[in-house]
Formats: structure tokens, sequence, C-alpha cells
């Protein structure tokens, strides 16, 4: 049973508000090590640098969307199997089809709960203590 | 009806309702509301000549950080922010004005406040720039508002019953399982 405390996150969003939001959530899930981008560009850079092991990112964004960060994350042999969750405005069930056949583990519908994304942390990692 | 203003020739009037949030670059586009402790957040780009309102009333326990409050209300924030950006607008040019955010007369908390300071904070968090705007105050207000030209104008609500109901839209968490994908 992996412990939340030890999953290393990287937050993706290009507004601090909801940045922000989804640090406060992962902090009452018990996750502690969380890092934040503010375009896929931004956390591309950033976890070439230092690896974590989970990316929650937006869609829409400037630079380099949700989707694209996905992409480049699969395509680089020393992080392509970082675990990724896309938070999507909508059930958009075109673009949440196309994330899977890009390697998505799982995707959150904005505004979620915290208890929402604990299930889906847990669905990609197991239960979490 | 709720628009008595006699409406100019060519004038196309939208109502944008609570939970709901509309963009245009028609200029000829009046966007309309009636606030009560529901704040409306007018946004555009004035070069591109794009901008739409949101209309959003937060459910209790909003001025708490993790509070499902903010949560629902940054998301209304950024469906239309998200659209402005999608019809042409380009994030660093863009400019507020707030409106509503009333203390209503039969209300037994300040509501309305509540849903001011949330918009004040999310723009000041954002760097996205309050250009005027109305916000606190006692009692309704009717909010017209041209996203192209950015030109507004609020009249007070004296009459309770044109106001809309102070009950929040239930939040669309349900949506989060609509896909059956995992």
């Amino acid at each position: 049973m992996p412990a939340a405390s030890a999953i290393r996150t990287l937050v993706v969003d290009d507004q601090l508000t909801m940045r922000s939001l989804v640090r406060a959530s992962l902090q009452q899930i018990g996750v502690r090590d969380i890092e934040e981008a503010p375009d896929g560009e931004a956390a591309l850079r950033s976890l070439l640098v230092q690896p974590v092991h989970l990316v929650i990112s937006d869609f829409n964004m400037p630079n380099l969307d949700g989707l694209s960060l996905l992409r480049a994350i699969r395509a680089h042999p020393p992080i392509s199997k970082t675990a990724f969750i896309m938070l999507t405005g909508r059930a958009d069930r075109e673009l949440v089809q196309r994330a899977v056949q890009f390697g998505v583990n799982n995707y959150l519908v904005k505004p979620f709960t915290t208890a929402q994304l604990k299930e889906k942390l847990e669905a990609v990692f197991g239960p979490l203590t | 009806m709720i628009g008595a203003a006699v409406q100019e020739p060519g004038e196309r009037r939208v109502h944008v309702g609570q939970g709901d949030h509309y963009v245009s670059s028609d200029p000829d586009v009046v966007l309309t509301t009636v606030l009560g402790s529901c704040v409306a957040l007018c946004l555009r780009d004035p070069e591109a000549g794009v901008g739409g309102m949101n209309h959003f009333l937060l459910p209790e326990g909003a001025g708490t950080d993790a509070g499902a409050g903010r949560r629902y209300g940054a998301y209304l924030m950024e469906v239309l922010i998200n659209d402005v950006l999608k019809a042409g607008g380009r994030r660093d040019r863009l400019e507020a004005k707030l409106f509503g955010g009333g203390r209503m007369f039969d209300a037994l908390t300040d509501i309305g406040a509540a849903n001011a300071a949330f918009a004040e904070r999310f723009m000041a968090d954002e760097g996205i720039a309050v250009v005027g705007g109305s916000l606190r105050g006692a009692g309704g207000r009717r909010l017209h508002y041209w996203p192209v030209s950015g030109r507004a104008r609020q009249r007070a609500v004296t009459d309770q019953a044109a106001l809309p109901s102070s009950t929040p839209r239930t939040p669309p968490l349900a949506s989060a399982g609509d896909l059956e994908l995992f």
C-alpha cells in the first residue's frame, strides 16, 4: 500500500487559483511533495530536471496544452512512465479518448471534490495510506 | 419580461442566468442579468473585440481555501476565461468588471460579501485587471454589458420579486463519472 506522502507530484494549470485548489486537496489526501507549473512547456522543462511520480494537468493551457504535454512525456524514455491524470472542464468524450490513446492514466472533471481526486489517485496507485 | 428598457434597433439581448456564461464578438449583443447576492464577471479583450459574462453564486463556505465553494467558483471563472481565449482573446490583455454581491434584505448571512471577496481575490491571483464595476451594497442590480465595447450599465432593483433566488444551483459534480473509461 503506497503512502500518499511518498508520491511526488507536479500540478500543471495556467490558473493559479486552480493550482492552489489542487494543492490543497492533495495536502488533505496526505501528498506532501508538490511542485507547480503554469503550462505544459514549463512542466516538461521541470520534469526533465526533476522527475515526479505523478502529473496532474489541465487540458486548456497556453504554449503546450495538456494533451501535448502527455504525448511529450510518453515520448521521453526517462520520464515516459510518469503517471498522468488529466483535468478537463467537461466530460468531453473525444478529448478523453484521445488522452487514453496517448496513455493517460485517468481523468477528472472540474469542479471535483477531494474525495474524487483521492479515488482517481487510488485507481492509479492502489489504496493509499 | 425582465428587460424593461427600450431595446435599441439591431440590438440583440442575451440573458445570462445563474451558473451560465456567454461569450460574443458581436457588437450588437447586450448581455443582461439580474443580480442579488450573485456576482457577474464581465470580461473582455479590448483589442480582439471579444468579451463575455458569467453569473455565479457560491455555496456556503466559499471563504475557506479548499472549500467546495471556491472550487466551483474557480471552475465557473475558468470556463468563461477559456471561452474568451478560444474566441481570440489574449490572457495578458483581459480586463474585468465585477458586479453584484449585494446584501439582501432577508439574508441571515452576507453571502453577497463572500461572493464579492472570492471574485476580487480570483482576479488578483490571476493578474487580471479590474477596470470597473460595482460590488456589495444593499439590494439587487439589473445589469447590461456590451461585451465588445466593454460598456456596462446597472440599475438598482427594488422589486424583490424580480430578483433570482439566493439558493446556489447545485455544482455539476455528478458529471465526473459520465465517461466510463476507467
